[in-house]
């Protein structure tokens, strides 16, 4: 026991069973269908990494629809709630305590819950099926949490910093820009994680609001990814993976920020 | 969150000299000019909707056509529908099931927490929680595929050791198919609960534990004695997260089984899509989608409530 390797047999099961059905995939995405029936559980040459090629052609316009909505999303999130959170946590007016509350209010209102009339209000707008509808559901929802972040992190930069500034002839323009904004990479970066690992698990509102192929992000282009392959399991489950690449990368390089994201959003969202 | 910190507005140190205050008042202005945009976009996308939504839950609503104001109609219709009830009877399962699920993350976190390597602890952390990297629809597409009638991993893995027997249609049989649902990401540890148990549990300081140790507090009893009642808080704030997450569950039961077979595994969320896209009954849609938005917003707050007498708590603040 001195080595600690009963517990470390138990962990290790515990690692091997949740990882299983990932790996499963893994060695199955470069089978062809004759390896797939007759080498079932283990992976046996030569891998076929044309699979690859195959699932990239499919899923790379899902990718870059979901890339579009994930950036303009970001860009959009950062620059109202920024703002916001700076005025807030910065500027003394009345009123301030009631804006902030309308704005946190809105935490506890689940986007499922709107799901039906903003859908039918995109309707109206005729903007279904295009880039709009389904960036602007991430932006409403995204600022929400953002302008919280922001507000909380601009309180605790320390004071002095903006009156020196603010003594050197800084106008709040310059404040903002020059003092504020790149303090707050390190949140910004939360936020960006946060609206990502959104976008990539958002599953219904592209569902309902979507129907041209072209437009299509990630989550719900898998699923017609799945039809049109048809039995072809290896590239289907190469198809998997590449959608999965983006968050599996920030994953591994951004570890802290990216389980700051996850737990910002709703455990529900999931 | 931040919103629960309700002292910190005041202690904010938002410009105090005395001297400064002359200057402030035209900046002022400016700031209801800089929060404008913000406030646009939440009344037109967030406020609007939310109330649009509740408001027609009294119409039978055909967008774009004549819509009748019908009272309480729909909510007579609600209550007669016996697939929306059934649907939170499966959602009571899926929540208790859920909670029950907690004790392997639980474990998991007690067994870490006792390797004395940080690196090892790393480690396996990552590789536990990996799978909460991958994004979700892929997770139910490959489990979806675990359950195939033929190909499937499982009824594969059956007739490889001779229990043929016990193949089944797992997700097209009506009695297996909510168990097939709630057994998806078994071992279950990828996920917010065990975040929290291993952080809560890293947060003990190590002298607690090294005294019981010295007292000759074993093991099992320790987690009893010291560890349980030192989670407390974060197991009751788990507790009503999950309860609000239960309710917006749907796109798993969606992508698995699509509410079927025989609505077996039917949720409300999808209860309301399908009467809004499939029925194209609007008002109805809406009245189903206030329903669950008052039950959110009634646990929300208590959510909140809890946070709020929450404030001693060593990690909660830090996660959200």
């Amino acid at each position: 026991m001195s080595r600690q390797w009963g517990v470390k047999t138990a962990l290790t099961i515990l690692v091997a069973v949740g990882l299983f059905p990932y790996l499963f995939m893994l060695t199955t995405s470069v089978k062809d269908n004759l390896q797939f029936s007759e080498n079932y559980w283990v992976p046996v040459l030569p891998f076929h990494w044309e699979n690859y090629a195959t699932a990239w052609e499919q899923i790379q316009p899902y990718l870059l629809a979901s890339v579009i909505v994930a950036a303009a999303a970001i860009v959009l999130i950062v620059v109202l709630s920024l703002v916001a959170g700076f005025v807030l946590a910065r500027y003394a007016f009345p009123g301030r305590t009631f804006f902030f509350v309308v704005i946190a209010a809105l935490m506890m209102v689940p986007s499922i819950s709107s799901l039906i009339p903003l859908f039918v209000m995109m309707r109206d707008f005729d903007l279904l099926n295009t880039y709009p509808v389904l960036i602007i559901p991430h932006v409403a929802g995204g600022v929400v949490i953002g302008t919280i972040l922001m507000k909380t992190f601009i309180e605790g930069i320390p004071q002095e910093l903006f009156d020196a500034a603010r003594v050197d002839g800084a106008g709040g323009a310059r404040l903002f820009l020059s003092i504020m904004t790149p303090l707050s990479l390190p949140v910004i970066g939360t936020v960006a994680l946060i609206t990502i690992n959104g976008v990539w698990n958002d599953f219904f509102w592209p569902l309902l609001t979507i129907t041209e192929n072209e437009l299509r992000t990630v989550s719900v282009g898998l699923l017609f990814f799945q039809g049109q392959s048809g039995t072809e399991y290896g590239p289907m489950f190469a198809g998997y993976l590449l959608a999965s690449v983006p968050l599996l990368v920030l994953f591994t390089f951004l570890s802290k920020y990216f389980l700051a994201g996850v737990q910002g959003g709703l455990p529900g969202s999931h | 969150m931040a919103a629960t910190t309700g002292t910190r507005p005041a202690a904010a140190p938002v410009e105090e000299p005395s001297g400064a205050a002359r200057g402030r008042r035209p900046i002022a202005w400016y700031a209801y000019l800089a929060l404008l945009p913000l406030l646009v976009v939440l009344a037109l996308f967030q406020y609007y909707p939310a109330l649009n939504g509740m408001v027609r839950s009294f119409w039978d609503w055909n967008p774009g056509q004549v819509s009748t104001f019908v009272g309480l109609d729909n909510y007579a219709k609600m209550l007669e529908d016996d697939i929306w009830w059934r649907s939170f009877r499966n959602l009571g399962y899926i929540f208790v099931f859920g909670i029950v699920s907690w004790v392997i993350p639980l474990v998991a976190a007690e067994l870490l927490i006792t390797l004395r390597s940080q690196r090892a602890q790393f480690v396996y952390r990552t590789l536990l929680i990996l799978p909460m990297a991958f994004p979700g629809v892929v997770t139910a597409l490959v489990w979806s595929f675990m359950y195939h009638p033929n190909n499937g991993v499982i009824n594969r893995a059956l007739t490889a050791v001779g229990l043929e027997g016990l193949t089944r249609n797992w997700v097209g049989d009506p009695s297996y198919a909510l168990w097939s649902l709630l057994f998806i990401g078994f071992p279950f540890i990828a996920g917010l609960p065990f975040l929290i148990f291993y952080s809560t549990l890293q947060n003990i300081p190590r002298e607690i534990f090294e005294a019981a140790a010295l007292d000759g507090v074993g093991r099992i009893r320790r987690f009893w004695t010291v560890d349980l009642p030192l989670m407390a808080r974060q197991v009751r704030l788990l507790f009503f997260l999950a309860v609000i997450g239960t309710l917006q569950y749907g796109f798993m039961a969606y992508i698995v089984t699509s509410g079927g077979p025989d609505n077996s595994t039917m949720v409300p969320v999808l209860r309301m899509i399908n009467v809004a896209f499939q029925g194209q009954d609007w008002g109805y849609a809406a009245t189903l989608s206030t329903t669950l938005f008052v039950f959110t917003l009634v646990l929300s707050a208590v959510v909140v409530f809890v946070r709020r007498s929450d404030s001693s708590s060593t990690n909660v603040r830090g996660l959200r």
